[in-house]
């Protein structure tokens, strides 16, 4: 055993953690102020099928919740999303 | 004296030392007799105002967002400054003091636009956290200058980190106070189940528990106490690894864990409540704090006064907040060896332990009671004030 293993490469921001920050930043945090998907993909430019993928992901961690409103599914992130992102800025 | 903490994180917006920090600070200030506003940014479930002991809490919304987390920070820092400006006319401030670079815009507005005098302490460096990797690395390493450049003091919570601030920024050391950070020790004065708190989180009466508690980034070192954990349990099999914390890089920790082969000794438990913290922390057998960059090291304090020994990497305030073979062992930043040797030198000699534990009780108490803290801090307030 030498002790000093090499130091392991940064390991690079999962795609879905970066997501999750930018639904974080724009403000997406509580369920009056959740986003519809076509709303999420105007803020951050991406494909919806990303994002649902993304969302999908998100869910199941439990770091994004869902409500119905207004007819549609909106999604926010959740307190233990926001501990999350909140890690990487600190 | 009338003063304003300016802080991004006050509980339960709870992400790493600042929140705590700013809490214990504001409290002590207020019983001291101080008229205290902590003005800080909101979280789902709390209320835009609030008093807590003895102090008021002004949350602030950040109506507009931006999914570049720059332009977010500069977004919050304008709603933080309009909330600012309406705690003043209440309290009419006497100065102001911002913590880290993420609320100092707010805090710089402030000084200038009301001709108030500006602390800052600066907590950790952009530099020391993660290197300047990218150019939003470079942009906050230019806020945490200019947020060391313009207050009339800057308070840095240990020798390491003032050496970090001088050499880097080039700030002139008498302008920088040394302040350490400092803990409520009578937190942990309280009686816990400390054995159903293990069961809970899965460890057994005959087993040895591993505590690490801190969030799941680069800096924290967690990645090398995982690493570790083939070498600690050849030796002592019936241990078990407790890892508290949230983190960007759990899911590579956890894989990490997965390679090891020992996954099913390592519980990843997430965020928990602060009465299972302590409860936790109370019923570990070693605390581990396996920092590669640490300004201070709030989270060994913690394992001191909770009677908990406390292996510590030799880096930066960390080293000392923790006495090497007084307070606690020290071991080389990185090193799988070194880790495991440090635990195994706690949970070997009970006679030893023991003693580094009372050791650290008594420290903890002298050196790092909110009292003396908020004391040294009231000092560089009157200076300020004084030198106006």
């Amino acid at each position: 055993m030498s002790g000093y293993p090499p130091v392991s490469p940064r390991p690079e921001l999962p795609e879905e953690f970066k997501f999750l920050c930018m639904l974080h930043n724009v403000g997406a945090i509580n369920a009056e102020r959740s986003l519809a998907v076509e709303e999420i993909a105007k803020w951050t430019d991406k494909e919806l099928s990303t994002i649902l993928e993304h969302l999908r992901k998100l869910k199941e961690l439990g770091y994004v919740h869902f409500v119905n409103r207004d007819g549609a599914d909106k999604y926010h992130v959740s307190v233990m999303g926001i501990r999350k992102v909140l890690t990487l800025y600190s | 004296m009338k003063i304003c903490l300016l802080s991004w994180e006050f509980p339960p917006r709870i992400v790493g030392g600042i929140a705590r920090h700013v809490f214990g600070l504001a409290k002590t200030l207020a019983k001291d007799g101080n008229d205290v506003g902590v003005v800080t940014l909101d979280f789902p479930g709390t209320p835009d105002y609030e008093e807590v002991e003895g102090f008021k809490v002004y949350r602030s919304k950040t109506e507009v967002g931006h999914p570049n987390f720059l332009t977010w920070t500069f977004l919050f820092n304008h709603f933080l400054e309009k909330r600012l400006a309406a705690a003043n006319r209440e309290i009419d401030f006497d100065l102001i003091h911002i913590h880290d670079w993420l609320v100092a815009p707010a805090g710089i507005g402030f000084k200038h636009f009301l001709n108030k005098p500006l602390v800052c302490t600066m907590h950790s460096t952009e530099h020391g956290r993660s290197s300047l990797h990218d150019p939003s690395s470079y942009t906050i390493d230019g806020m945490e200058w200019w947020a060391c450049y313009e207050p009339a003091r800057v308070i840095v919570t240990s020798n390491s980190m003032k050496g970090e601030v001088c050499g880097h920024f080039h700030v002139p050391g008498e302008k920088v106070d040394v302040i350490p950070n400092a803990i409520e020790v009578e937190k942990y004065d309280v009686g816990v189940d400390q054995w159903a708190v293990r069961r809970r989180f899965g460890v057994g009466d005959n087993e040895k528990m591993v505590l690490y508690v801190g969030r799941l980034v680069p800096q924290k070192g967690v990645e090398y106490l995982i690493r570790a954990v083939p070498r600690i349990s050849w030796r002592f099999p019936e241990v078990k690894f407790i890892v508290v914390g949230e983190g960007w890089m759990k899911g590579h920790l956890e894989w990490l864990a997965d390679q090891s082969e020992q996954r099913w000794r390592i519980n990843f438990t997430g965020f928990i409540s602060d009465n299972d913290l302590v409860a936790l922390t109370k019923g570990a057998d070693v605390m581990v704090v396996p920092s590669v960059y640490e300004p201070f090291g709030i989270v060994a304090l913690e394992g001191m006064a909770a009677g908990v020994p406390v292996v510590a990497s030799q880096v930066g305030g960390l080293a000392e907040v923790v006495e090497h073979d007084k307070t606690g062992v020290h071991v080389y930043p990185r090193s799988l060896d070194s880790i495991a040797w440090g635990i195994e030198r706690v949970l070997s000699d009970k006679g030893y332990r023991d003693w580094l534990v009372k050791n650290a009780y008594e420290t903890v108490k002298s050196r790092f009671s909110w009292k003396a803290v908020a004391k040294q801090t009231v000092d560089v307030y009157k200076r300020v004030l004084g030198e106006r």
